[in-house]
């Protein structure tokens, strides 16, 4: 079962997005238990997000954007920073647990770690197991 | 008489508060009953579940909570040309919805047992003649088909008798689709929205006038509720709490709240403000964003175990 997982992955246009390429472009390897979707900017995640990739069954979500004043935009990635602090709140308090979001800055030229994150995610939402929203709502029928 | 549109309302997991609304229609009342009649009403009149009439609009209060509004709902659909989900509990669950945070089981202990107000020295919890609690509170669409939905804790008297005037002639009826801000009078400061602090109303006292209330360091909600109310409560200086719901372009109130909040927290200091700072002084986050949605959000209830 724990094999089965997936993470959906939202990364930034100019710099997680970058790094995903590298690490590609280098051949890193790294588990396929991730889904990447890409966005402009980390600034335009909205919760709304998160929560419809747990609500559609993912069992972790990974947030990548720009480190702190390399910004495409100048300042997307502080706004994503304050609201992701709510959002882990916000699944802790719905018993969906703190651990399963993840919030990283992976700059274009950093394929190792966006490779070596990856590999820390998934470690860690095997160890989980799978969301137990999707369980529960089925279960409901 | 035989002309007139057979109106039926019906009370399921609510508080009859809407009903109220209904009663409080006042002369627009007159107008109502030269197109329409009340066949079928709890509230209103002396009505006998197996002696359900036609109807032509069944207006429907209140969420799914218990198996008995379940059966009601399904059994009244039937009958029912036009079904109304009729006010904030029938279209997103409303404050019921706030059960969703614990299980049946926690819910059932506290209410026959464990509240202060009850004698039940043997902790019997009844099981027989009572409905049984279904494992969440829904919104009254998930159990059945509903064809328009009025939000509003209760919806405004003026509103809701001028969409049912509406109907009756035969027209369309159009939720806005902007949010309290565009209708709320209370001015946006102009250097743009910003917010350096997040206070209680009580810590703040009486809000300056004619100010947005989220520069001034209170959470409304307004930003993501519906304009269907025409921002009453700002407009006398009490925070939205959001009890209209979103719009219908919102999925989930709460996180596009928490987006509005954390993006206008601190926002021209957005490189040196400490981002703990906002959710530090937060402490409901469930409570304050989804007083009123929770049991329509995308995660409509708790999970247990911890999430493992």
């Amino acid at each position: 079962m724990s094999e089965d997982i997936k993470i959906v992955m939202f990364c930034c246009n100019w710099c997680s997005y970058g790094g995903a390429d590298t690490a590609g472009t280098a051949r890193m390897q790294y588990p396929p238990n991730i889904r990447v979707i890409r966005v402009m900017c980390s600034g335009r995640i909205d919760p709304q997000f998160i929560l419809k990739a747990f609500r559609d069954g993912a069992d972790g979500v990974f947030v990548a954007g720009c480190h702190m004043g390399d910004c495409h935009y100048d300042a997307g990635n502080y706004k994503l920073d304050r609201r992701m602090r709510l959002v882990y709140k916000l699944v802790e308090d719905m018993g969906i647990g703190r651990e399963r979001v993840h919030h990283d800055w992976i700059s274009a030229s950093e394929g190792e770690k966006f490779a070596s994150s990856v590999k820390m995610m998934v470690n860690r939402i095997k160890d989980l197991g799978p969301s137990p929203l999707k369980a529960q709502l089925d279960a409901e029928g | 008489m035989a002309d007139k549109a057979k109106v039926g309302t019906m009370w399921l997991g609510g508080c009859s508060g809407c009903h109220l609304s209904i009663a409080d229609f006042h002369e627009s009342l007159l107008d109502v009953l030269e197109l329409a009649q009340f066949e079928f009403s709890p509230v209103l009149c002396d009505t006998k579940y197996d002696e359900v009439p036609e109807l032509d609009v069944l207006i429907v209060e209140g969420g799914i909570r218990n198996e008995e509004n379940r059966e009601l709902a399904e059994m009244l659909r039937e009958k029912a040309g036009l079904v109304i989900a009729y006010g904030t509990c029938a279209a997103y669950g409303g404050i019921p919805g706030l059960g969703n945070l614990h299980t049946v089981e926690e819910l059932t202990t506290e209410g026959y047992i464990n509240s202060c107000s009850t004698v039940n020295p043997e902790g019997i919890i009844p099981n027989e003649d009572v409905p049984t609690l279904e494992s969440r509170v829904r919104p009254l669409g998930e159990a059945i088909q509903v064809d328009l939905l009025i939000p509003g804790c209760p919806p405004k008297s003026d509103v809701v008798a001028e969409a049912i005037l509406t109907l009756l002639n035969g027209g369309t009826i159009e939720l806005p689709t902007t949010n309290l801000c565009e209708v709320c009078p209370r001015e946006k400061p102009p250097a743009g929205l910003a917010m350096d602090f997040i206070k209680r109303q009580f810590e703040v006292g009486k809000p300056e006038d004619d100010l947005c209330l989220i520069a001034q360091g209170l959470v409304c909600m307004g930003p993501a509720t519906v304009s269907l109310c025409g921002a009453q409560c700002p407009s006398i200086a009490i925070p939205c709490r959001g009890c209209y719901g979103p719009t219908a372009k919102v999925n989930d109130a709460g996180a596009k709240m928490i987006s509005a909040i954390a993006s206008d927290y601190g926002i021209n200091e957005d490189k040196t403000v400490d981002p703990e700072q906002v959710a530090d002084q937060l402490d409901d986050i469930v409570g304050t964003f989804y007083t009123y949605t929770l049991p329509a959000a995308l995660v409509p209830a708790k999970m247990q175990k911890g999430g493992k």
